[in-house]
């Protein structure tokens, strides 16, 4: 505990701040405090809008949610410099009772800017219901600061807080740092201009590599900062930024064990201890691998075996396309004749690949990526990807993109604008297209892979697996720039409700359905042009040396890698269909298998790389990943051969 | 709208991402405002909303009313 500095002069126009995590019932606060006047601006030389009122007499800003005044964002930039740039009368922290921890870590960090200080804990009603229990009077104590309960969304509380504005005081409650860290402190503060208030704040944030504040700050003392910065840092295996995050949130864990309570049933008790070895890094790989394989069974050999088996077999080849056939037969022109029902028909071909083939596979992938979604794993599962992809060396801030790529890769190749190179964007953007499949053509791919002995499905992943590190890793050297933590909040396991389950199921079939069958009918249009023209033929006998000779496939693979340009998953659903009909057995599979996982997932993906890099750098990626994909299915291939490896 | 990801909780009906992106037409897509996490927006489906119809239970007037009908 430190002393308060005297306070200085008050500003009868020093605003009160309110600062808060996103989503905690700020605005409702706000809104409480002020009434309707509320101005609403950006902050200057950003797109940050800022909320400004008036509670009587006194100015109160809303500043954008944030997770951390360590900025790793916009909000976080402009909510950390409103709190430096002119000293506020005081700071109301609104906290999400429900989730104190992600408070208390703002708090704490708030705690270092020592300004007048009071914590609102709204939400308060609902933690109570959900049996959280938060000993207000202990905490206050242990902080040494002003606490108020407030329901924000009824105004309660309101009233209370509005009375504490006048006498707040800075926080009591300082983190002692190790001695390392606390040392490079003091020697930085000898050097630091004497802010009235976050001398701390800010000797803290240029430890841990913030450029912005040692440009503000360092002055003349700019290479002595930075010498006690590499010196310090030189002393831990981590970045600065992580130990110190590290120690904070230890901080926050001794008050929270101080000062909450939550009472569990026993089946809340056992998600907790699950969603906790979801990410431990021995138990979370086992727990991983279980998952997957729970898909894969429910995925391949529900959807991609008994499903399919009656939509293609019963259905479309007994039902359907006998009576499409016959209906068509009325048609006098041959040709409409064939596109509809012939080898590249749309009934025949791109119907029947939608719905008799990728419409099961998709549905229960869909369905069992649901429940990974509404139990709350799937955060838990990227925290468990982050690992590898900073085993490769990636920039931390590539995990999100390649996350989310699991998604859509469509979209994800969107968010890579949170990269601050166009070095670093092109390259995720890059290894995004190359291999990383969205949910749906991870539903196709892993409904083709039942088909597969263990041994092959072991050989693909492999294949795949290892191609992505090299590239990646590959990216990592010739991207070397600052590392940054991927930081994700975990939602709490849950059991997923059957209902909701369902609806966001039928609701991403649909869009699915809607987006891939017009392509679907594209891509079979293209094939019967290319067979009535003869270049079908042309092209499988231009491909055979590489499609034949290299790649060990037969000819007409050539016509699902070429539908594969529009879509990976049509292209797969292509090689698919020729595997069950016995034109592939489990060698060329695998080897195609592997092709078609690293091409570019669609043509959507082509023409948003072209809208965030422009067409030229997409020539480039495309003009990369096509023969890549080819070279490892070669290669392997070869391999295969040449070590006589053969699959039963 | 929850988001799967993150747990952040936003109107999907007051995004304005679709503005930035080249594939707005139609698209069913939301983006989680906070981590970007993409999921179908289901206001957008009508299979969806048909199915919430029918899983929907009765209100409870309407089987008040029942009940109370003479047999």
């Amino acid at each position: 505990m430190t002393c308060h500095p005297e306070a200085p002069a008050l500003d009868p126009e020093a605003p009160i701040v309110l600062v808060g995590n996103p989503n905690v019932g700020k605005s409702a606060l706000f809104g409480a405090l002020t009434g309707r006047y509320v101005e609403v601006s950006n902050f200057p030389g950003t797109t940050v809008e800022v909320s400004a009122g008036r509670a009587g007499d006194i100015p109160i800003l809303d500043t954008p949610g944030v997770n951390s005044l360590y900025p790793r964002s916009d909000d976080e930039r402009v909510t950390r410099n409103i709190l430096l740039a002119r000293p506020p009368r005081a700071v109301v922290q609104v906290a999400d009772a429900r989730n104190l921890r992600r408070s208390l870590l703002l708090t704490l960090q708030l705690a270092e800017f020592d300004l007048p200080f009071i914590l609102d804990l709204n939400m308060a009603d609902e933690a109570r219901a959900q049996g959280i229990t938060v000993d207000t009077a202990r905490l206050a104590q242990v902080l040494g600061a002003s606490i108020v309960e407030t329901v924000a969304t009824r105004k309660q509380g309101v009233d209370a807080l509005r009375a504490r504005l006048e006498v707040a005081q800075p926080i009591g409650y300082r983190i002692h740092y190790d001695g390392a860290i606390e040392a490079a402190l003091a020697r930085l503060a000898v050097l630091l201009p004497s802010e009235p208030a976050g001398a701390r704040a800010v000797a803290l944030m240029i430890l841990a590599g913030d450029a912005d504040m040692l440009a503000r700050y360092g002055g003349k003392h700019t290479p002595a900062l930075q010498q006690i910065v590499a010196e310090t840092a030189a002393g831990y295996s981590q970045p600065l930024n992580y130990v110190i995050a590290q120690q904070r949130s230890r901080c926050v864990d001794c008050l929270l064990g101080q000062v909450a309570h939550t009472s569990r049933r026993g089946g809340a008790a056992w998600a907790e201890q699950f969603g906790r070895l979801a990410v431990h890094p021995l138990w979370g790989w086992p727990i991983l691998a279980a998952v997957l394989f729970g898909m894969y069974m429910f995925v391949g050999r529900l959807g991609a075996g008994v499903m399919v088996n009656w939509m293609e077999g019963v259905l479309f080849k007994q039902w359907l396309l006998p009576v499409a056939t016959r209906l068509a037969g009325y048609i006098p022109v041959p040709l409409v004749v064939e596109a509809l029902v012939g080898p590249y028909g749309v009934i025949s071909m791109a119907l029947s690949y939608g719905i008799a083939i990728v419409m099961p596979i998709v549905l229960t992938f869909f369905f069992a990526f649901s429940i990974l979604e509404d139990s709350g794993y799937l955060p838990r599962l990227a925290v468990m990807l982050d690992r590898p992809f900073k085993a490769m060396g990636l920039n931390g801030k590539a995990v999100l993109p390649m996350v989310l790529g699991l998604g859509c890769d469509t979209m994800a190749t969107l968010t890579t604008r949170i990269l601050e190179t166009r070095k670093e964007r092109v390259m995720v953007t890059l290894l995004l297209a190359l291999g990383v499949p969205c949910s749906a053509q991870l539903g196709v791919l892993l409904g083709m892979v039942a088909l597969l002995p263990p041994s092959a499905i072991a050989v693909w992943g492999a294949v795949v697996v290892v191609t992505m590190f090299v590239v990646g890793w590959l990216a990592a050297r010739l991207l070397p720039g600052q590392r940054a933590d991927f930081i994700l909040e975990l939602p709490p396991i849950r059991m997923p409700q059957l209902g909701n389950i369902v609806i966001k199921t039928v609701a991403r079939l649909e869009w699915y359905l809607k987006e891939v069958l017009p392509l679907f009918v594209l891509g079979t249009f293209i094939l019967l042009a290319l067979d009535k023209t003869g270049a079908l033929n042309l092209l499988e006998q231009w491909a055979a040396p590489l499609v034949v000779n290299g790649l060990g496939l037969p000819p007409q693979t050539t016509g699902a890698f070429i539908i594969g340009f529009l879509r990976r998953d049509y292209g797969a659903a292509g090689l698919f269909t020729l595997a069950r009909s016995g034109a592939l057995d489990a060698g060329q599979l695998v080897v195609s298998l592997v092709v078609i996982t690293l091409f570019v997932p669609c043509i959507a993906n082509v023409m948003v790389i072209a809208k965030e890099h422009g067409w030229k750098t997409t020539a480039w990626v495309v003009a990369f990943i096509f023969p890549f994909a080819f070279g490892v299915g070669v290669v392997l291939n070869l391999a295969l051969h040449a070590l006589g490896i053969t699959f039963a | 709208m929850i988001c799967p990801l993150c747990g952040f909780e936003y109107d999907e009906t007051a995004l304005d991402c679709h503005a930035a992106c080249p594939m707005a037409q139609g698209c069913a897509i939301v983006c989680c405002p906070n981590c970007g996490y993409q999921s179908v927006d289901e206001s957008k489906s009508a299979l969806a909303k048909l199915l919430r119809r029918l899983l929907k239970p009765a209100p409870p007037s309407a089987s008040r009313s029942k009940n109370n009908e003479p047999s």
